[in-house]
């Protein structure tokens, strides 16, 4: 019977939810922007590292026009004290925090596939030691052991020879997310290896004298895309968010550079003076999450459609 | 459960002993010249092999130990001892006992909160299913969800405390000595910690309650005829709510992340801050302490989890 | 060698270091510096000074009726907790005024007046004057007041100020503090390490060594102290960590910390003292204390707090709001550079609202690059450096003209009587270099020089605002053909790293006198043996002209000595002076003498009281 790939079911599914699609182009947009943007931005001469001395005062740093600064050659205003372009910023910070969360998730990913087919595929002791590991990870409190570890192993990552300052950072970040953030997924893979283990098929080729690495990745594999898919499109925006945090706590992305967490930290303490200094980059952030969100429900729901929605 | 106790030990020590490399180059604060580090090293053993060093850790925490043993004034550290903050100069588990209460009512304030806001919204939406009020709830959820607390907390303390000034400046108090105060501290601290999790417990409740209307027992319910009352109530969200108690049970134990924040932005002095000044101060034996209690927490948390459910849930049998 | 205290001037850019001491006006003789003076005559009665506090405060419109007693008054603070609280120890500008205002006696201390140049001179506190020096300097004996006591009632005598003094030489315990007393306590050193042969009570090693330096009259009264060189202003140097500490309450490293409270000798005592957020500090009267033995401190309040951890915006929203007990709370931290705008019209006035409870005057603190002369010899391509630099862009970064002045040398106009342009950004380098640079002016140095623009590491300590700071650094001098790294550092380790061999060539720093003679300035920072000479700047025609001015006990000629070694250091510019800084301060409704207090740029603690 030649029926439609998983995959194309899905993609048909997803077609007809008109939400997600308009989160698919929204997402879509944002990537493209965080390749291409500051491209065309240094080609435009918009430089989020610039200082504008002529557009903020002598009296403590405050942007000259109100409103922090908007003007034609600053359309989103500019930062306190430096004068830099809050346009600019924006369209390089999203690229580091898009950076940071997508090598965050996709690594996640790695280790929480691999991990989980071995636990589950092995079974036995290895499945039983890799399950107490897990349990010690997750023992650990997230945020507090990724503020923890920053210093410590940022010094590491530089003494290592990563180049010291942010690229230390953003490495750590990524390393430290990942690292501690595989066990959620790999448990979800284990729980789907065990069940597809006792399936027809699986079993089918395993008389027919497949080997296990065959097995692995033609019979299993393929079918576990989809629960990996939704978890990684639900996981990503909460690194974004997790990123903002640890800026925001001042442990994360360092300036110059600039990503959505240290702006809004730092716009934070203008927000009595400069409103929309917060609320730009908010915006900007709360859009890309909610669409991650709303495209993982969707996805979700395409994949089980018996799924209650 | 011990073996993992006991791993978690270990990783604790090679996290914060270990991978550092040279945790005496962090034991003292802004002018540091190489004669206290090295001073600092002895004191607290760092110039000992490792081995010996997670001796004296494990060693601490059942018998107690002493630091700078061979100095006139040696600092001693009852059992059970989590080593010693040279930052602060003082005993990291007196440090953190004096912080726990703070965490531990905006811990259990934010639960009540989230709890009965989240189950509550999540059943309306559930009954409402479809209807305006569902969507209602569904959208609040999804901003609750994307919002980052530290936004919403920090947003919150400009309007209700500075511009509309509704409530005092944050000052914490134990419930004890000044209800009122207490009350008008915590509440923006409550919010902004509940504030996820309602928006997670609004789904998880919404979902679970569906997916039980739509089962056999559910359905075989309202046939015999019961009142809609008797169905949502007895069966409907019973079944619904044993994994609901679960995921609480541990989201009540990784509270510390969010109560973090919570702290930061309203200047309680709970383990969150605490954890958070010893992150800008380097404060390695402080975050090793706090690091080894909160996880210790998680383990024991999860294993009451596992008993509740068997309990609530008779369909789950302990072992199985 | 305290680092700046609060977090605030930290992140505010050169931070660091000092303590403090300044004076203002060109009038004042600082210190009794000619043998003559220094027979007798203080440079300022007690009684004088005492009525020279209150006509001058700008409070005091009431004419000289004196400020209402009781009350209390708050502090709030974004510390975790005091540095130090150890009398030996505290080595920051505000604890040293705090302390000293309220819990803590010392021989002299500085006079209460909003003017800087009064302030700067000293009154009398535990000792009957301002000392008597002899010898030509090299001797100096103070008399202790009768009737002063500590806390628990037992009189303070001159065996516990010379306890005192002596635990500066435990350096292994106290750390951190002034150490003029091993500077200049004529006790042999180390030919070694050129440590003291003296290591402290708690070793007792050289203990007849200090005996023989610091000595107590057979009565207990009178501590004479020898020195290891002529100095007319030992006396100031009393000022600074040598309040008296009870022998059997020392409890070394931990004295002054939660749970080993320090001994008072002052009006107030330590009630509790709890770290961290949430933790407080609260001083009651000490019931002991003895008003008539006591002519310095006025004592005006009943109660102080100190409160812990709070977020330095909050801190000033609540002073702005000024309802409640903020009425009666200042803040221990400046001014957030954001909030400025909403206190300040300009620099140097308050809005309508704020008149009479917020200050902006100079702090104490002349910033500057270090750079390490030893990497960069070559003197063309230090003032290159110089030149290119886009200090107007920097200053704004830093808050504008709420941050500070445009500093011209190592001596800040506060120092008063050492101070004199310098002309550096005038005609010094034979042009006027305008504040953001010149650009075509470095490039000709640099081909002067005779070498390649080097490539060269900037050292920083790594907050938002040093490490936009540091983008400016690098863009202005890479502009000019240098090529810049940047190296940020963790900023609690920034001095520690700095002054270690992990330095790179230049970076920011920050210095405040001791006191109004720049000899706590130009010694320190410019020779090898001052302690904080982060440009490695060891010349021997240099040193010989400091021994020199060191020596010099004409105050007059001394202050033309170091008018011309000002020039000479930045003429070579072993340093680029970049600002002299500026503080804001904000204080309730209800705070009666609030003035900046020159001495320390601080609350004048000892002078301030609850308005009725």
């Amino acid at each position: 019977m030649v029926g439609r790939s998983i995959p194309q079911i899905i993609w048909g599914r997803l077609r007809k939810d008109r939400v997600a699609m308009v989160c698919l182009v929204i997402l879509a947009a944002y990537y493209t922007i965080a390749i291409f943007g500051p491209f065309v931005a240094g080609f435009v001469g918009i430089d989020p590292y610039k200082f504008d001395s002529s557009a903020i005062s002598d009296l403590g740093g405050k942007p000259v026009l109100p409103n922090g600064g908007i003007s034609w050659q600053h359309p989103l205003g500019v930062e306190w004290g430096t004068g830099r372009d809050i346009f600019a910023q924006l369209l390089f910070g999203l690229r580091i925090s898009l950076v940071i969360s997508t090598c965050a998730t996709f690594l996640t990913v790695v280790f929480g596939v691999f991990f989980g087919i071995v636990a589950g595929y092995t079974g036995g002791k290895t499945d039983t030691i890799l399950g107490r590991f897990m349990d010690l990870i997750l023992a650990f409190p997230f945020l507090l052991i990724v503020m923890a570890l920053s210093g410590v192993l940022t010094d590491r990552l530089t003494a290592l020879g990563v180049p010291q300052g942010n690229a230390s950072r953003i490495l750590y970040l990524i390393l430290v997310m990942s690292v501690f953030g595989w066990p959620y997924l790999a448990r979800i893979v284990r729980g789907q290896v065990l069940s597809l283990r006792e399936r027809e098929f699986v079993e089918a080729a395993l008389s027919m004298g497949a080997g296990r690495r065959r097995i692995l990745f033609t019979e299993i594999l393929p079918n576990l895309w989809a629960p990996i898919l939704v978890y990684a499109t639900l996981t990503l925006p909460s690194y974004i968010g997790f990123e903002a945090v640890l800026s925001f706590l001042g442990v994360g992305v360092l300036p110059p550079d600039v990503t959505f967490g240290s702006m809004l930290a730092q716009s934070v303490t203008y927000f009595n003076v400069v409103p929309l200094y917060l609320f730009i980059p908010g915006t900007v952030l709360v859009i890309l999450v909610v669409s991650f969100n709303l495209l993982g429900d969707a996805l979700r729901d395409a994949l089980d459609p018996k799924a209650v929605h | 459960m011990i073996l993992l106790l006991f791993l978690l030990t270990v990783a604790v020590f090679l996290l914060f002993s270990i991978l550092p490399g040279d945790p005496a180059r962090l034991t003292c604060g802004k002018s540091c010249t190489p004669d206290i580090i090295e001073a600092n090293r002895h004191r607290l053993g760092l110039d000992k092999p490792p081995l010996e060093q997670y001796e004296a850790f494990i060693g601490g925490i059942f018998f107690g130990r002493e630091f700078s043993e061979d100095s006139p004034q040696p600092v001693i550290c009852n059992a059970p001892c989590l080593g010693y903050s040279y930052n602060r100069h003082a005993q990291v588990l007196g440090l953190i006992v004096n912080a726990f209460p703070v965490t531990f009512w905006l811990a259990t304030g934010a639960f009540i909160l989230w709890i009965t806001t989240g189950i509550s919204l999540g059943i309306l939406a559930a009954l409402t299913h479809g209807r305006w009020p569902d969507r209602l709830v569904m959208t609040l959820s999804l901003i609750g969800y994307s919002l980052p607390a530290f936004f919403i907390g920090l947003v919150l303390m400009f309007f209700v405390i500075i511009k509309w000034r509704w409530l005092p400046f944050p000052s914490y108090v134990s419930p004890f000595d000044n209800l009122g105060q207490f009350l008008q501290t915590m509440l923006l601290p409550w919010i902004v910690l509940a504030v996820l999790y309602t928006a997670f417990y609004m789904r998880l409740t919404r979902n679970q309650v569906l997916e039980t209307f739509g089962e056999d027992y559910v359905r075989t319910a309202r046939a015999k005829g019961l009142p809609e009352r008797t169905v949502v109530v007895k069966h409907a969200l019973r079944a619904g709510l044993a994994p609901i108690v679960t995921a609480a049970g541990l989201d009540l134990a990784g509270l510390l992340g969010g109560a973090i924040i919570s702290e930061n932005i309203f200047s309680l002095p709970g383990l969150g801050s605490l954890s958070l000044n010893a992150v800008t101060d380097s404060d390695l034996p402080l975050l090793a302490g706090i690091t080894l209690c909160t996880a210790t927490f998680i383990i024991v948390a999860n294993l009451v989890v596992d008993l509740l459910y068997a309990v609530i849930d008779p369909r789950v049998r302990l072992g199985s | 060698m305290a680092s700046m205290g609060t977090r605030r001037v930290l992140t505010a850019g050169m931070a660091a270091a000092m303590l403090v001491t300044a004076c203002g006006g060109a009038t004042t003789t600082p210190s009794p510096a000619a043998p003559s003076a220094s027979t007798g005559a203080p440079s300022s009665a007690p009684a004088a000074s005492t009525s020279a506090s209150t006509s001058t405060a700008p409070s005091a419109s009431t004419a000289a009726s004196t400020p209402p007693t009781g009350g209390t008054l708050y502090l709030l603070t974004n510390a975790q907790q005091f540095d130090q609280v150890d009398p030996q120890r505290a080595y920051t500008g505000e604890d040293m005024a705090f302390f000293n205002g309220t819990i803590y006696r010392s021989l002299e201390q500085f006079t209460f007046s909003s003017d800087f140049s009064t302030a700067a001179k000293l009154t009398p506190d535990l000792a009957t004057d301002t000392g008597t020096a002899t010898d030509g300097g090299k001797t100096w004996a103070f008399t202790l007041r009768d009737g002063a006591t500590f806390q628990d009632g037992s009189p303070v005598t001159c065996a516990d100020v010379k306890y005192g003094i002596s635990r500066t030489f435990a350096t292994d315990v106290i750390n951190q503090g002034p150490t003029y007393a091993i500077q200049y306590l004529d006790i042999p050193t180390d030919p070694k390490d050129g440590s003291s042969m003296y290591k402290g009570p708690y070793k007792g090693t050289g203990q007849d060594l200090y005996d023989k330096a610091v000595t107590c009259s057979p009565d207990n009264k009178t501590i004479t102290f020898h020195l290891n060189q002529p100095l007319g202003d030992w006396n100031y140097a009393t000022t600074l960590g040598m309040s008296p500490v009870p022998k059997a309450a020392d409890t070394g490293e931990t004295y002054g910390q939660p749970g080993h409270l320090a001994v008072s000798s002052g009006p107030y005592m330590v009630d509790s003292y709890q770290t961290g957020n949430g933790g407080k500090m609260v001083l009651v009267r000490n019931p002991k204390w003895n008003a008539s033995s006591d002519p310095y401190h006025h004592a005006y309040v009943d109660k102080w707090e100190v409160d812990f951890g709070l977020d330095p915006k909050v801190i000033d929203q609540r002073l702005i709001q000024s309802s409640g007990n903020d009425e009666f709370a200042m803040d221990y931290p400046a001014v957030q550079p954001e909030n400025l705008s909403i206190v300040f019209k300009d620099a140097s006035t308050p809005n309508d609202q704020f008149v009479g409870r917020a200050l902006s005057g100079m702090d104490v603190y002349a910033r500057y690059l270090w750079i390490d002369t030893t990497k960069i010899p070559n003197v063309k391509i230090r003032q290159a450096m110089a030149v290119a630099l886009d200090r107007s862009a920097m200053r704004k970064n830093l808050g504008g003209d709420f941050y500070g002045d445009y500093a011209d040398g190592l001596i800040k106009p506060t120092v008063g009587l050492d101070y004199a342009p310098t002309n550096l950004w005038t005609s010094l380098l034979g042009q006027p270099i305008p504040d953001n640079g010149d650009a075509a002016f470095a490039k000709t140095l640099i081909q002067q020089s005779g070498v390649a623009a080097p490539s060269l590491t900037y050292d920083f300590p790594n907050t938002p605002t040093n490490a936009k700071n540091a983008a400016l650094v690098q863009s202005s001098l890479q502009a000019v053909g240098f090529t810049i790294k940047l190296n940020p550092i963790e900023p609690g380790k920034y001095y520690s790293v700095v002054f270690g061999a992990g330095a790179h060539e230049f970076g920011p720093a920050g210095w405040g006198a001791d006191w109004p003679n720049a000899s706590t300035v130009i010694p320190p920072l410019l020779t090898k043996k001052g302690g904080w000479d982060l440009s490695r700047v060891d010349d021997a025609a240099f040193n010989a002209k400091v021994a020199a001015a060191l020596a010099e006990t004409d105050r007059t000629k001394q202050s033309a000595d170091w008018q011309a070694l000002n020039v000479e250091a930045v003429q070579n510019m072993w340093i680029i002076p970049t600002f002299f800084g500026l503080t804001q301060r904000l204080a309730g409704d209800k705070v009666g003498g609030v003035y900046l207090w020159g001495p320390y740029s601080s609350w004048p603690y000892g002078d301030m009281y609850v308005k009725q």
